[in-house]
């Protein structure tokens, strides 16, 4: 059915939305570069200044990115794909607070919760399971890092 | 060729420390344990393992990288051959013979083969790495700006015209790997360059934040959506060496894939990928009974999997002399290297024979330990394929966490570091390929400050890249490559080698 209505109704639907849109993401960013560079001196005389190569740059990017977009719109390809949310919202929120944490706690207790929290990301977890798994990294990153490489990593709080 | 020896023997001498040895078997170790688990690609593998390799003194780090890399490659054709999935693009076409041969219960002796075709093939690559270096590195030592800047964007269509995909869209992550490297300082006056006034961006996005984050993380991501149920075979394996038959069956296939490997392993980009396919078309063509292949021929694992040896050991050409990498595990390996405060290039082999020359035996211990290990080790990698991924990635995570953590002590880095997994979980979704971006990246600063050089020396003049000769040769060269890329029939061609 689908197939159906892609081939005959939707001449104005977009054919490879996924190129479409990434072209014009990559286009976007592109102008966004050149405008967070537009503070930047220019070519002097016959040399480079700080900003003649991010613009060059951005500007390549900015037309390649059109492209890709204008060739999404004529060619055909496959559907948007869906995005995760558990995986990608645990997964990140694990590393956010790796990273909030680690300064203030400490590794053991900052690597433990956040291997938890990233163990939700997942629909197979098994919390017990988990749990002692955490643990056990904890032990083995704090051994590796802290005692078998010398990494100067803060183990607990400080007070 | 007494020279060669020399250095070879010199080289040696530096890889066989106790210390060297040590974390070369460590490095091999460590990277087949990763490669093997499922989900883990080279890549992924020795951007997690980086940070062991922080504290170590520059050689031995290198060293001990190389071995991950190789033990990655390694334990990547294991799960072709026993789980019928190939743990990188490489050894694609090693499942088509290698998976049968499992099924016969002949899992042994298709690892077996694949073990001592690449150790073959390591053996023979190494010598022609030592070979090429001195005469390549002297001819990039006169090169000026005008042609260094035409060799890397030669270098880069390579790598985008022999890569899968649109070859439109790896020119754009190109560029936007190039944009990246812009953020930071101006290397000739120090200006601040898109950087918002943020201190944590003022020197820079780490190219350990991007490589983990789009990498590490963002494959995470997109095996959390996936189930992994894999039908592992459960044959006993049986018979570890292959029979006297099955070596002289081979023994040809793995002559001819060093051959074809040590080659097509130079050219940037596909290399190894295409050397394996181009090995594997080679020997069925050959064949007396081409309808063997695909029903467990022992040819078919042999070719490939030599062939994709010599091309990933070969591959560290352009690194080594040139410093250009051609691929995104060459681009880690500049990376790590810059943070060792190598500058890779032609100036390595005279300035650190030591690390030069060291690093090139290296490969062939690595090769070595790669075939004494792994035999008889293969049943605890078996056992390895079956940890679920649920007790895979928190593992990833916390490596890659530390790891980009200690390499400034900022979180700042770990940020940034979630923020490019979001970029590169929505690069795949759109079907974007993310190592044409690293290399933009770890070129960028390279190709601008040549652009300004020769365009200084030009006097504002752009033909000068095309009037000189090598550069106009370089580029003319590139530009041809790129024509032929869009022409139909070569596309339907290149199409068909990528697709599997």
């Amino acid at each position: 059915m689908a197939d159906a209505g892609q081939n005959t109704s939707a001449r104005k639907r977009i054919r490879n939305p996924q190129d479409f849109y990434g072209g014009l993401v990559l286009a976007a960013f592109a102008l966004f570069a050149i405008w967070a560079g537009s503070d930047l001196p220019g070519m002097r005389g016959f040399a480079f200044g700080p900003g003649t190569a991010p613009r060059l740059f951005s500007g390549l990017l900015l037309i390649t990115g059109l492209a890709i977009a204008v060739m999404g719109f004529i060619t055909d390809g496959p559907p948007l794909e869906k995005y995760g949310v558990r995986g990608p919202i645990l997964f990140i929120a694990s590393v956010i607070f790796f990273a909030a944490t680690i300064r203030p706690v400490g590794l053991v207790i900052s690597s433990f919760v956040t291997l938890v929290i990233a163990a939700a990301a997942t629909t197979e977890v098994k919390w017990i399971e988990s749990v002692i798994w955490a643990a056990i990294l904890t032990v083995f990153c704090v051994v590796l890092f802290v005692y078998g490489l010398k990494l100067p990593l803060q183990l607990w709080p400080r007070f | 060729m007494l020279e060669l020896l020399n250095n070879l023997v010199f080289g040696l001498g530096v890889a066989i420390t106790p210390m060297n040895l040590m974390l070369c078997l460590i490095g091999a170790l460590v990277g087949t344990l990763i490669g093997v688990l499922p989900g883990i690609g080279p890549v992924a593998t020795i951007a997690m393992l980086l940070p062991i390799t922080y504290g170590l003194p520059p050689v031995g780090a290198l060293i001990m990288l190389a071995g991950i890399y190789y033990g990655a490659m390694y334990g990547g054709s294991t799960t072709a051959i026993l789980v019928n999935i190939p743990g990188e693009s490489a050894s694609v076409v090693t499942t088509l013979d290698g998976f049968a041969m499992a099924q016969q219960g002949r899992a042994g002796p298709a690892l077996a083969i694949a073990a001592i075709g690449s150790f073959f093939a390591g053996c023979v690559a190494t010598v022609v790495i030592a070979a090429a270096a001195a005469p390549l590195t002297s001819i990039a030592l006169l090169f000026g700006p005008a042609e260094y800047f035409s060799l890397m964007v030669l270098g880069l269509i390579f790598a985008v015209v022999l890569a899968k995909g649109s070859v439109l869209k790896a020119i754009s992550m190109i560029l936007f790997g190039l944009v990246l490297s812009m953020i930071g300082s101006d290397l000739e006056t120090g200006a601040g360059r898109m950087n918002f006034n943020i201190p944590e961006l003022a020197d820079g996005i780490g190219f350990v934040v991007i490589a983990m984050g789009v990498f590490g993380f963002a494959e995470v991501l997109r095996n959390l959506e996936q189930s992994h149920n894999r039908d592992i075979v459960n044959a006993k394996i049986t018979g570890l060496m292959p029979t006297r038959a099955d070596l002289i069956q081979a023994a040809p296939a793995i002559g001819r894939g060093t051959v074809l490997g040590s080659v097509l392993g130079i050219l940037p980009g596909g290399g190894s990928i295409i050397a394996a396919f181009a090995a594997y078309t080679l020997e069925k063509k050959l064949a007396k009974d081409p309808s063997r292949f695909g029903r467990g021929a022992i040819e078919g694992v042999a070719a490939p999997e030599t062939a994709n040896n010599a091309a990933s050991q070969t591959s560290f050409i352009p690194l080594l002399t040139l410093g250009i990498p051609p691929n995104a595990v060459m681009a880690l390996m500049v990376g790590a290297m810059t943070i060792h405060g190598i500058v890779p290039g032609p100036q390595v082999m005279t300035k650190q024979p030591d690390l030069f020359w060291g690093m090139i035996a290296s490969m062939w211990i690595g090769n070595l330990m790669l075939v004494i290990i792994n035999l008889p080790l293969v049943g605890v990698w078996v056992r390895l394929l079956r940890v679920p991924y649920r007790h895979l990635y928190p593992m990833i995570l916390i490596f890659c966490c530390i790891g980009v953590y200690s390499v400034n002590n900022a979180p700042a880095d770990v940020y940034m570091t979630a923020a490019f997994a979001l970029v590169g979980y929505w690069l795949v979704k759109h079907d974007f390929e993310p190592a044409p971006m690293l290399l933009g990246f770890v070129l960028g600063p390279l190709m601008e400050e040549n652009l300004r050089r020769a365009m200084l020396i030009g006097r504002g003049d752009a033909t000068v890249f095309l009037t000189r000769p090598i550069s106009g040769t370089l580029l003319t060269i590139a530009a041809i490559l790129l024509l032929l890329s869009v022409l139909p029939t070569l596309r339907k061609k290149r199409d068909e080698v990528f697709v599997e």
